[in-house]
């Protein structure tokens, strides 16, 4: 660490390279904040994926007007995979070295305006496309988009499709405002986190801002499912419209063939989704919804590992995600609070708490606080434990009982999406950490399809998925979305 | 490295070289501890004496008021915390504005520390304190006030006299810092009642590690180092007594030239500022009258101060930046917030102070450099519409 700039900064402080702005640009990032000082613009001119032009502004000292020179010098005419491969140590190599202690942010600053600038172009080229959901072909080619959270699943994931041979860009999806530290350009930032992981695996990453659809699929739904009295599961959500389509779209653009996320779970010949080799992570569950087209063209490299190895990988690679934490909760509820989150969002009305008779046993606060299966809250005492069976929000009822009201053996599922025959049926699972039960399943016409249990089970909620799987129990049928149950 | 034109004189200036003369005999051949009882003793102990008595002489003090110490943040430390310690212990609070050198607001910030309660007196937009403002905030429980006599930023010279009065009126020790007006602006303690006054060699032309304070007879003051009770105790520790010569020497010539000096440069100030004023959104910063002759302190809109600094040093000038700029996000300058200015607005400024060896040609040349470097700023910032 040194306390004075290389002649390399002064010199881009004194003549800057591609200093300015492009009118009309295929992209346009900011970066930078009022209360950091600091602010980096970059605009950028893409053609057929090659950085035609590239030009920046920036207020700051020194340090960060000679990284925005030397990084829009580094990226000058590159294809845009070359130039989203560029990393803060790249900058500072051409800076002649690292910059004097306390200035290193603004190597930070200039590489997240060029990303955003990036984001943008992806942004406006996508359009409505995406928001749609429509997809382009897929080329042929060893070359594949992965998704990256900047967990180590999805670390792991990029490094071992780069040691494969893979050509791999990497993306990370911008889905909403919940970030811890997303309001300053100063403290961590999933986004940059992941950036950063990919460039010091060498590899090229962009963001997609992918907030409106993921605002319109997802968090709309979750919402709206609790206000009908359903149980909604958003990581279902985002497989089945968000996540998939959106590194599908990435790929296309840059004509990669595959994509590929940190799940667990593989894709066998089909393509079928199969279960994985660690089966106490397996997310088949959560997968079902991801379109046939699209699993065809997915590779889920963590399907053939177990959770322990993949940190052993990441640790012996020296990724620094190896030790990051298990995320378990709902991305955008971090605290876990997902009541205290829906409440927020809509107005909840008071009603009954009933029994199966209808007899009135209490009151609620609003229909919003319950699902299928719940014990706790119902703020009714009786002799043996209540629990809710039935949500009716058209009503307002909260219908309780016994643990043996809650089995079902008959469940009407809907917006099926099968990769299999559905002949090959043999169990379906209703819940995440759920034991898959022997069931055979029926068209019952309306888009719906029934399937009868050979047992009961407890705690269906509507909402939830209903995911078939063959007879040995290893391959997804299809799944679907819990309509209605009964015994 | 090319020649620099230096335009950074409120940081330090450079050593005049008489002062240098001066101070060459107590680094070289004589030796002698000022505490000594030998020949070579008494010797040092003269050259001391004879500084002490230049240096009261610039404040029109007596030479037994003056205290030596290592500059002016060690002066504004011992007058500080020397009066909040050495006041009774019902006096738990003081009197601050919010324009003082960090020697001071950070003395200060140590007292809320320890318990004191500190009145923060703001300025209006021009940096200037409001007399009344700072009386009214004087109370019987009152250890200390202080002031400082001219900013160090903005140029801004405070109303010490009044400040001064009104503490003296009701028996409240009164402390200023006047390490950048000493040898601009004409200090008297007779005229100006003052307890303790802070001073410091290195912006007088002198050599950096020599400082001095002014202390009225009479003023308690609790040392903050202890030792061999060197200066009546206040200082402990062996005189630098070539730093000190060179203080002397420097307050001599200081005394002997103000008028001259501050003729001087007043003229290089206005020629600045009125080259200033041919660049548009560039604004002066502080008192337009009320201000200290060497002083130009702007505000260019649309730049950032460090890279303008920066630029500026490339081209062969320094000056000062009036914030600073770290991993942590930007300093704003207290000064300038207390002044009323946003933090964007505090970011954007540069301090441009010239001394009396700077002449009419380079401040002509480097108008000219300022204005390219701004341009060249302002066309690469996304703050500026020009």
């Amino acid at each position: 660490m040194t306390d004075r700039y290389t002649p390399q900064v002064v010199d881009h402080l004194v003549r800057p390279r591609n200093a300015g702005e492009i009118t009309d640009p295929s992209g346009r990032g900011e970066s930078g904040h009022a209360a950091c000082g600091d602010i980096a613009c970059f605009t950028v001119g893409i053609s057929e994926n090659v950085l035609e032009g590239v030009r920046y502004q920036v207020y700051g000292c020194a340090a960060c007007i000679a990284a925005g020179s030397a990084l829009a010098e580094l990226v000058d005419g590159k294809h845009v995979i070359e130039a989203a491969r560029v990393s803060k140590s790249d900058v500072e190599s051409a800076l002649g070295g690292p910059l004097p202690l306390g200035k290193e942010h603004a190597l930070t600053l200039v590489l997240d305006a060029l990303h955003k600038a990036f984001e943008d172009h992806w942004t406006r080229t996508a359009g409505e496309m995406l928001l749609d959901g429509e997809k382009g072909p897929a080329s042929a080619g060893k070359s594949v988009v992965a998704a990256m959270s900047g967990g180590v699943d999805s670390a792991v994931t990029a490094l071992l499709l780069e040691e494969a041979g893979y050509d791999v860009a990497t993306v990370t999806f911008r889905l909403h405002d919940g970030e811890k530290g997303g309001r300053s350009c100063c403290s961590p930032d999933t986004v940059l986190f992941a950036r950063d992981t990919a460039h010091r695996m060498g590899l090229a990453h962009f963001t997609l801002n992918l907030k409106e659809l993921f605002q319109r699929r997802v968090m709309q739904d979750f919402v709206g499912s609790y206000k009908e009295g359903r149980t909604p599961n958003p990581c279902v959500a985002c497989n089945a419209h968000v996540k998939f389509q959106a590194s599908a779209f990435l790929a296309d653009e840059l004509g990669y063939h595959h994509v590929a996320t940190g799940h667990y779970a593989r894709v066998e010949e089909g393509p079928a989704l199969a279960r994985p080799v660690d089966e106490s992570k397996d997310q088949t569950y959560v997968l079902w919804p991801v379109p046939r087209e699209l699993l065809a063209r997915t590779i889920f490299p963590l399907g053939e590992y177990r959770k322990s190895e993949v940190r052993a990988i990441a640790e012996e690679r020296g990724l620094a995600v190896a030790y990051t934490p298990e995320s378990q909760d709902i991305c955008f509820i971090p605290d876990g609070n997902y009541r205290k989150f829906v409440r927020k969002k809509v107005d909840a009305e008071p009603g009954d708490v009933v029994d199966r008779e209808g007899q009135v046993l209490g009151r609620h606060a609003g229909v919003v606080d319950f699902t299928v299966g719940q014990r706790r809250g119902i703020g009714v005492s009786a002799p043996a434990p209540l629990y809710v069976t039935e949500v009716r929000p058209r009503s307002g009822q909260v219908v309780v009982g016994s643990k043996r009201d809650l089995e079902v053996r008959e469940v009407g599922v809907r917006d099926l999406n099968w990769f299999l025959d559905p002949d090959e049926t043999a169990r379906v699972q209703v819940r995440y950490n759920g034991r898959p039960v022997v069931c055979k399943v029926e068209e019952a016409g309306d888009g719906e399809w029934v399937a009868h249990l050979d047992e009961p089970v407890v705690g269906v909620a509507p909402g939830q998925s209903a995911v078939f799987y063959t007879e040995d129990g290893e391959r997804v049928v299809g799944g679907g979305v819990v309509a209605r149950s009964s015994l | 490295m090319m020649e620099q034109v230096y335009l950074d004189n409120a940081a330090t200036t450079p050593l005049d070289p008489r002062v240098l003369e001066a101070m060459l005999p107590h680094l070289g051949g004589v030796r002698g501890n000022p505490s000594s009882l030998h020949v070579l003793g008494t010797s040092a102990r003269d050259a001391v004496e004879e500084a002490r008595a230049s240096v009261a002489s610039l404040l029109g003090a007596s030479p037994e008021e003056i205290v030596f110490t290592s500059g002016g943040t060690e002066s504004d430390a011992l007058a500080v915390l020397g009066m909040a310690r050495s006041a009774p212990p019902e006096k738990r609070h003081a009197v601050v504005s919010r324009v003082e050198h960090a020697a001071v607001r950070e003395d200060a910030r140590r007292l809320e520390k320890e318990g004191f309660e500190v009145s923060w007196i703001g300025v209006d937009t021009d940096g200037l304190i409001d007399p009344d403002e700072f009386a009214a905030a004087l109370r019987p429980d009152t250890a200390l006030a202080a002031a400082v006599w001219a900013n160090n930023e903005v140029g801004t010279i405070e109303p010490a006299h009044e400040l001064a009065g009104a503490c003296a009126g009701l028996g409240i020790p009164f402390h200023s810092d006047a390490v950048q007006a000493a040898g601009r602006v004409t200090i008297d303690v007779s005229e100006t009642p003052v307890s303790t006054l802070a001073l410091s060699g290195h912006k007088l032309y002198g050599p950096q590690g020599a400082g001095a304070m002014y202390v009225r007879g009479g003023v308690a003051l609790e040392p903050i180092v202890y030792g061999g009770d060197q200066e009546r105790g206040l200082r402990s520790g062996t005189q630098n007594v070539a730093g000190i010569v060179g203080l002397g020497a420097a307050a001599r010539l200081a005394r002997e030239e103000l008028v001259e000096r501050v003729a001087h440069e007043k003229e290089l100030r206005e020629r600045i500022l009125a080259g200033a004023e041919r660049i548009p959104d560039v604004h002066l910063n502080g008192h337009r009258e009320r201000r200290l002759s060497n002083n130009v302190h702007l505000t260019v809109t649309g730049v950032e101060a460090e890279s303008l600094v920066m630029f500026l040093d490339t081209l062969g000038y320094a000056v000062g930046s009036g914030s600073a700029c770290s991993s942590g996000g930007h300093k704003a300058s207290r000064v300038l917030i207390a002044m009323g200015r946003s933090e964007r607005e505090a970011f954007s400024v540069v301090r441009i102070t010239v001394g009396k060896d700077n002449t009419a040609e380079e401040v002509d040349r480097f108008m000219d450099a300022f204005s390219t470097a701004v341009a060249r700023l302002r066309e690469l910032s996304p703050l500026y519409a020009g």
